[in-house]
């Protein structure tokens, strides 16, 4: 028999157990405490989470609607381009080493990749970064053979905006910019972009980003810890759409006519600056909207170094501004048309009678001098020779504010609404306003004004659109550069009608007086912009005009081109065909000289091709 | 025929109960776990070692644990001693020198000594009887019968099974009556150690992984590399199981092997995926029962070493089971520490039920003389 010891006393334990039990219910109270937490209050969370890690989600980008022109020519459209996406957490080490190879990258790419990898915050490392945009074919070659061996990389397939005409119209069409903070701000909706996306950044592009945009679409995988695809293994816990069909943007036609973009830019070959526009006067459809020079929108969508800004804002040529809506310049003689229909509605004057040029205007002590001795003129020939002196005494009879009130009903001074871009309004300049920055007004003023000199300033934009509603018989049409919008379907969502801002409600007598004065500054042996009429071909109307350059501040002497950019601009504006008027127009050769020797040629020879191909071609 | 009534009427059914219910519990989740896996045949290994594991415990339960009382320092003895053979025959796995092979097993010493660990306690604290208060000098001879296989299980090392060793010391002397003024020092001297391990001992690393672990806890820092991104996958797991669950073998989190370590020490947040707020806290309140049952038992032992023993296997289940569940739900920084019965693995099993056995000696035996 084996011997057992004694039992033992076990008072000393009595008091402790009731202690032990108590703090053994605590500490498991606490546990489930803590897992009813984490089950019960933060299970969206968690779950989320738990639907994330077996999802791997692909980004199907939207296809960018196409921009055409009025004949259907495309003016931007889409190119596919590739970029490397990486999800972070299932990279090794060895990994980006292999893609560094793949992609053929230098050291110093290399490390920097590293560096982005590895500088990603934790939370960052589950979800898709783009490591490389728009790669060429090698690299796409390279990384497609090994893509089934690196799980966390993949290749998306982006559309990438093209433009045919490269500078042509690049003003107005814009370009795309990569999406910043503010945009994000101004759009509200932050999930309709990610960093990296594209956005409208300038013209149309930014005008009608939204239609333009399309929506982006998704495909979700069931991928395991080690983001394999894991196909029909979807489990029932997961409740999330797997795919989403991306929705392509809308196509916009424009009403612009690329054939005649590209007549004016052969047509200002011999000018480094300038700008033009056509509009149809039956519509206020605009054909062309030529600036010149212009930066390259492509140049622009891939972000510009400080260095190349400085560049382009110091051209004295100055590609980054629209000449055609942003600048403002003196009209010049163009204006003088305004001046005489101020005084034939308001009957001011007999359009018969004459008045005698000998070259020069007295008013007092100051002598105003013409372009030349025109001898007896009325206001036909004052038109068709630009007669300054016939104007001056005109202008005396008339005063300041009858001009300033129907050039603003021929819409100067005030935006025209095309609604692309910023637009400038121009000036007329009041006898009150004289008042306040000159002291007192003097009748100088006035007689400046008569010939669009002194403080009136128009856009080009403007001068065609009162050009247009010379031709027109009285009518101001809103300009519209869009015709209509297409879904992506191809049905149409939207067709611009014509928008006509106000009838000007002018006689039809003094508008056909006007109008055949225009003529014969072409027919017209003595007419300014005779020695540039169409010989044998189509005629044109119009009004030539030479607009004095303000005095450049500031700027150095020295430069070479300084005796270039003192020079005047030339002006020509007015309506083709002269005998059944289709389209108006305004041309502007800056520092052109003489608006008869330089803008009306590029003016005659554009609308000689425009109508001369259009019935030929029909 | 005497013995046959005895365990009729003496088994303790309750424990029998809990016992069975959380290893079936483990055999389905673990199951669950694997299923699909290069370790599919898990479960059944599983049930072996069930088997041998009910057979050990039937064994342990049916010898009247005076015997054990009788030969404590030898089974003390031969723990330690399999401890320092472990480093004569061990094999490593993954930098650490755990296991020795035993014909076709494998067997981890350090397991075993847990149960080595509360025997010896009973047996010194039974012939150790004090009725006035204890001194820290009165500390010093368990202290050492602790702190020696403690030492070496930290040599392998393997941290969390010396923390255990040293729970289980803490918890056994919580029954006996430390006078106040030992207490008190006690508390100064591990106020006046904290600082000084923490600037002079701890290496920066060590450091850092205390403060991002509280800073986890805090909500003020989302570390998601390394232990971080363990604890993170395993609340997700646990989280997105809701009230109640995605299903038997429908967890998600589990299927595609977001879970590290999901049969050994995170069983736990599979279990919670699949079944839910309901399915944990069952599990949990069967554990919170295990633990307080032993105490019952302990307060029932008619002596020292009974009530020692009863109260050491309580405190062996209690801290690994507080433990493990704490690492899995973030509370706690990630230690290696299986759930007992509920986790895959013969050596802590068996050791698991060599210690049920134990209590269920001492609860059948609470009439005897």
């Amino acid at each position: 028999m084996i011997t057992l010891s004694q039992r033992r006393e076990v008072g000393e334990f009595r008091k402790r157990y009731r202690w032990m039990a108590l703090f053994v219910a605590l500490v498991f109270g606490g546990i489930i405490v803590r897992v009813a937490q984490v089950q019960l209050f933060q299970r969206d969370r968690w779950s989320g989470i738990a639907q994330q890690n077996i999802t791997k989600t692909l980004e199907l980008p939207a296809t960018r609607g196409v921009i055409r022109d009025v004949e259907g020519r495309v003016v931007a459209s889409n190119r596919p381009s590739y970029d490397v996406y990486a999800t972070p957490r299932l990279l090794e080490s060895e990994d980006l080493d292999r893609i560094a190879s793949l992609m053929g990258l230098t050291e110093e790419e290399s490390s920097a990749l590293e560096a982005r990898i590895e500088g990603l915050p934790p939370e960052r490392r589950t979800h898709q970064i783009q490591l490389y945009r728009d790669i060429d074919r090698d690299q796409l070659a390279a990384l497609e053979t090994h893509l089934a061996e690196l799980p966390g990389l993949d290749i998306v397939t982006v559309p990438l905006r093209d433009y045919p005409y490269a500078t042509l119209g690049a003003h107005l069409i814009g370009y795309l910019n990569e999406v910043n903070e503010d945009d994000l701000q101004a759009v509200g909706d932050l999930r309709a972009y990610r960093s990296g996306d594209r956005i409208g950044r300038n013209g149309l592009e930014k005008r009608y980003e939204a239609l333009l945009k399309g929506s982006r679409g998704f495909r979700r995988m069931v991928v395991d810890a080690r983001g394999r695809a894991l196909e029909g293994a979807r489990p029932d816990s997961l409740d999330v759409q797997m795919l989403k069909k991306p929705v392509p943007g809308h196509d916009i036609q424009l009403t612009l006519d690329m054939r005649l973009m590209e007549a004016f830019d052969r047509a200002f070959r011999p000018h480094p600056s300038g700008a033009a526009v056509v509009v149809d006067i039956h519509t206020g459809a605009i054909r062309a909207l030529y600036s010149k020079p212009v930066y390259d929108p492509n140049e622009m969508s891939s972000g510009l170094s400080t260095r190349r800004y400085a560049e382009l804002t110091g051209d004295p040529f100055r590609p980054l501004i629209d000449k055609t809506i942003y600048e403002t310049y003196f009209p010049g003689s163009t204006f003088k048309v305004f001046t005489a229909l101020a005084a034939l509605e308001d009957a001011v004057v007999d359009p018969a009678q004459r008045v005698e040029c000998t070259g020069f205007l007295k008013i007092g002590r100051q002598k105003f001098r013409c372009n030349k001795r025109h001898e007896w003129v009325d206001l036909y020939d004052a038109v068709v020779q630009s007669c300054n002196v016939y104007f001056w005494v005109l202008a005396e009879e008339v005063g300041i504010e009858r001009i300033n009130r129907f050039a603003e009903a021929f819409g100067f001074a005030e935006r025209t609404g095309i609604g692309v871009n910023s637009e400038a309004k121009g000036f007329l300049a009041t006898r009150e306003w004289y008042e306040e920055h000159y002291g007192a007004f003097r009748i100088g003023y006035t007689l400046n004004t008569a010939i669009g000199q002194g403080n009136t300033r128009v856009t080009v934009l403007q001068l065609a659109m009162a050009y247009a509603a010379i031709a027109n018989g009285g009518v101001l049409y809103v300009p519209q550069v869009v015709q209509n919008v297409r879904a992506p379907d191809g049905s149409l969502s939207e067709t611009f009608e014509p928008r006509v801002k106000h009838d000007i409600g002018i006689s039809a007598q003094h508008l056909d007086l006007i109008r055949r004065s225009l003529v014969d500054v072409v027919q017209d042996e003595d007419g300014t912009a005779y020695r540039a009429r169409n010989k044998d071909g189509l005629p044109v109307a119009g009004k030539t005009g030479t607009a004095q350059v303000v005095s450049r501040k500031g700027r150095s002497e020295e430069s070479s081109s300084a005796w270039y950019l003192d020079r005047s601009h030339g002006w020509f504006a007015g309506f083709a065909p002269a005998d059944d008027p289709q389209v108006a127009f305004a041309v502007l050769v800056e520092h052109g000289g003489s608006g008869g020797a330089s803008a009306a040629p590029i003016a005659m020879s554009v609308m000689q091709q425009y109508f001369g191909t259009q019935e030929e071609a029909e | 025929m005497a013995i046959g009534r005895t365990i009729r009427d003496e088994f303790d059914w309750p424990l029998f109960i809990a016992v069975s219910t959380i290893a079936l519990f483990g055999v389905l989740n673990l199951y669950s776990a694997t299923d699909g896996g290069t370790t599919s045949d898990a479960y059944i290994q599983q049930l072996y070692w069930l088997v041998l594991g009910f057979g050990v415990a039937a064994l342990t339960a049916a010898i009247d644990y005076r015997h054990f009382e009788r030969y404590g320092w030898l089974i003390y003895g031969a723990c330690v001693l399999a401890l320092i053979l472990v480093f004569v025959l061990g094999k490593s796995v993954r930098g650490s020198t755990r296991w020795i092979a035993l014909g076709g097993f494998s067997l981890q010493p350090s397991e075993l000594m847990k149960i080595g660990l509360i025997i010896a306690l009973g047996k010194y604290l039974h012939h150790d009887t004090k009725t006035g208060g204890r001194t820290l000098v009165d500390l010093i001879i368990p202290g050492l019968i602790c702190a020696l296989p403690m030492a070496l299980v930290l040599l392998q090392p393997d941290l969390g099974t010396a923390m255990i060793l040293a729970f289980i010391f803490g918890s056994v002397m919580m029954l006996t009556q430390l006078k106040l003024r030992s207490m008190v020092t006690l508390l100064a001297t591990f106020v006046v150690a904290a600082p000084v391990t923490w600037f002079y001992l701890l290496k920066d690393y060590q450091k850092e992984r205390i403060t991002a672990f509280w800073g986890r806890l805090g909500g003020t820092q989302t570390d998601l590399l390394d232990s971080g991104w363990h604890t993170h996958q395993s609340l997700v797991a646990i989280g997105s199981g809701g009230l109640t669950g995605k299903g038997f073998t429908q967890g998600t989190q589990t299927r595609f092997r977001f879970l590290p370590d999901q049969h050994t020490d995170f069983p736990f947040p599979v279990w919670a995926e699949e079944h839910g707020f309901i399915g944990a806290l069952l599990l949990i309140s069967l554990y919170l029962f295990l633990v307080l049952w032993s105490l019952r038992v302990a307060s029932q032992a008619k002596d020292r070493f009974g009530a020692v023993v009863a109260v050491g296997v309580g405190a062996m289940l209690f801290w690994q089971t507080v433990v493990n569940l704490g690492m899995v739900s973030g509370l706690l920084p990630v230690v290696g520490m299986t759930l007992p019965l509920f986790s895959y693995g013969g050596s802590s099993l068996l050791s698991t039920m060599l210690g049920l056995g134990l209590l269920m000696n001492v609860s059948m035996r609470r009439f005897s003389h």
